[in-house]
C-alpha cells in the first residue's frame, strides 16, 4: 500500500484508497483511469455515509462526582511574586527566602520543589528581560554534552549557569516568554513519578518527569506555559 | 495564590476539555463497546481517571487523543471485570439495540448495523479514521500497531462494509 509508488496500478491504487480515503496518489494513476476515478467516488461516498452513520446522538452530560486532588501535586506559593527586574535587585536574598516560610509544602516530591523555588530566588539577577542571547560557549559549558544536550528552540536564552541542587549539577537557564523571563532549570538526576504544578500569585510553573530526570519551568502567571513547555521538551535530550 | 485557587484552575481547565471532547468520548465508547449504556459508564470512569491524572497531559494539542486513550483502557478494564460474553447481533439487550434504533433511514440504519457487525479489530481503527480524524500512523500509536497494520485492517473494514452493502441491496 506504497503511497508513494511511481508505477502504481489499479490493484494497488484501490487498496491504498480503501485503506485510506485521503491519502494523496503521487503517481497520478487515478487521473488516466476512469475506473479508479469511479472507485475513488465510490470510497469517499462511503466515507460520508459512514461517518453520518458513526454520528450517534449523545446522553447529557452528567459529570461524576470528582475527588478532591491530592494537594501534594499542587505546590501553593501563597506569598511568592515576581516582580519586574530593576526591583528584584533592590530586594535582598534574605527577605526573597523569607517568602517560603509558611508555604504548604507535603509529599514525597515537595523538597525538589521547594528547592528548586529557593533557587530560583536566590539567584534573581537571572531574571532580567533581556534580547542578548548567550553564546554557544555559554551554553555548553552550562549545559555539558555529557549530561545533556540543548539546542536554541526554547526560545531566545539569555541566562545560563550551572547550579547545584540536592547536591548535583544543575543547569539553570532563562528564556525570554512573552511576558517576561522563564526560568528553566534541567535535573538529569531527579526522576519524578508525575508532574508537579507550581502555583503562586504572579508566577506559575511545573517540573516536568523527562526521562529519568525532569525539568522545572518557571514564568509569568501570565504567560502561556503550555507552548513553552512543548519548545523546551523538544530542546533538551538527555545524553544518559 | 493559595491551594483552593490552583484546585479552582485545575477544575475550570479539566471543564473545558471535557466540554470540548466529552461527544468524542462518548461515541468512541459506544463504538467500542456497542453498548450506549456501557458506554455512559465507561465514559464516567475515563472522566474520574483523567481528573485524577490531569497534570499528567502536558501539550494541550494532545488533549483529544489523551481522553481517547483512557476510554480506550477504561473500556478493556470494564470488560476484564465483566467478562462479557461476544455480543450476538440477533439478540441484542435493550441498550445494545438502542444504538442501531435512531438512525434518521433505513440506509444509515443498514450501515450503523454493518458497522456494529464489524469484528472489534477493524470496528476501532475505522472510528478512529473516520469519525475521530486520526492519521493512520495516529491510530497505529494508540493501538499500539504497526501502521502496516492498521492499513489493512481499514482496507478490509471497508471491504467488508462494501460487501454487505452489495448484499443488502441483492437481498
Amino acid at each position: 500500500m506504497s503511497q508513494t509508488n511511481d508505477k502504481m496500478n489499479c490493484t494497488d491504487y484501490k487498496k491504498a484508497l480503501t485503506a485510506e480515503p485521503g491519502f494523496h496518489d503521487e503517481s497520478g494513476h487515478v487521473e488516466t483511469c476512469a475506473e479508479c476515478r469511479a472507485y475513488s467516488e465510490e470510497i469517499l461516498a462511503l466515507d460520508k455515509s459512514l461517518n453520518a452513520a458513526m454520528e450517534i446522538s449523545v446522553p447529557q452530560l452528567v459529570m461524576p462526582e470528582l475527588p478532591d486532588i491530592e494537594t501534594e501535586n499542587v505546590v501553593s506559593l501563597s506569598s511568592h511574586r515576581r516582580t519586574p527586574k530593576p526591583v528584584w535587585y533592590a530586594i535582598a536574598a534574605s527577605v526573597l527566602l523569607a517568602v517560603f516560610v509558611g508555604v504548604r509544602m507535603t509529599g514525597p516530591d515537595v523538597p525538589l520543589a521547594e528547592q528548586v523555588l529557593a533557587h530560583v530566588d536566590r539567584e534573581p539577577a537571572a531574571l532580567q528581560v533581556s534580547s542578548k542571547p548567550v553564546s554557544d560557549r555559554q551554553l555548553s559549558r552550562a549545559v555539558p554534552k555529557n549530561m545533556a544536550t540543548m539546542n536554541h528552540e526554547a526560545g531566545l536564552i539569555t541566562y545560563a549557569q550551572s547550579c547545584s541542587i540536592n547536591g548535583n549539577d544543575v543547569p539553570h537557564l532563562v528564556i525570554q516568554g512573552a511576558k517576561g523571563p522563564i526560568t528553566i532549570l534541567l535535573m538529569p538526576e531527579e526522576k519524578l513519578a508525575e508532574a508537579m504544578t507550581l502555583d503562586g500569585v504572579n508566577v506559575k510553573g511545573v517540573i516536568l518527569p523527562v526521562g529519568n530526570g525532569s525539568i522545572a519551568i518557571i514564568g509569568d502567571r501570565e504567560e502561556q506555559l503550555d507552548q513553552v513547555k512543548e519548545n523546551v521538551l523538544n530542546s533538551v535530550m538527555w545524553s544518559t | 495564590m493559595n491551594t483552593s485557587n490552583a484546585v479552582g484552575e485545575r477544575r475550570q481547565r479539566f471543564d473545558r476539555l471535557v466540554a470540548v471532547y466529552y461527544m468524542d468520548m462518548f461515541r468512541y465508547a459506544a463504538w467500542l463497546c456497542r453498548d450506549r449504556s456501557i458506554a455512559e459508564e465507561v465514559v464516567q470512569e475515563a472522566l474520574l481517571r483523567a481528573w485524577k491524572s490531569l497534570d499528567a497531559l502536558r501539550d494541550a494539542a494532545a488533549a483529544k487523543q489523551w481522553l481517547l486513550t483512557i476510554v480506550r483502557r477504561e473500556n478493556a478494564r470494564y470488560f476484564e471485570r465483566r467478562r462479557l460474553e461476544t455480543i450476538d447481533i440477533d439478540n441484542l439487550t435493550a441498550s445494545q439495540s438502542a444504538l442501531l434504533a435512531e438512525a434518521p433511514n433505513e440506509e444509515l440504519n443498514d450501515l450503523r448495523e454493518a458497522i456494529y457487525g464489524l469484528e472489534d479489530d477493524y470496528r476501532e481503527p475505522l472510528v478512529l479514521q473516520v469519525l475521530m480524524g486520526y492519521s493512520t500512523s495516529e491510530i497505529a500509536e494508540m493501538m499500539g500497531l504497526k501502521q502496516g497494520a492498521v492499513l489493512t485492517r481499514l482496507h478490509r473494514a471497508r471491504l467488508k462494509l462494501k460487501e454487505d452493502a452489495a448484499d443488502e441491496e441483492n437481498s
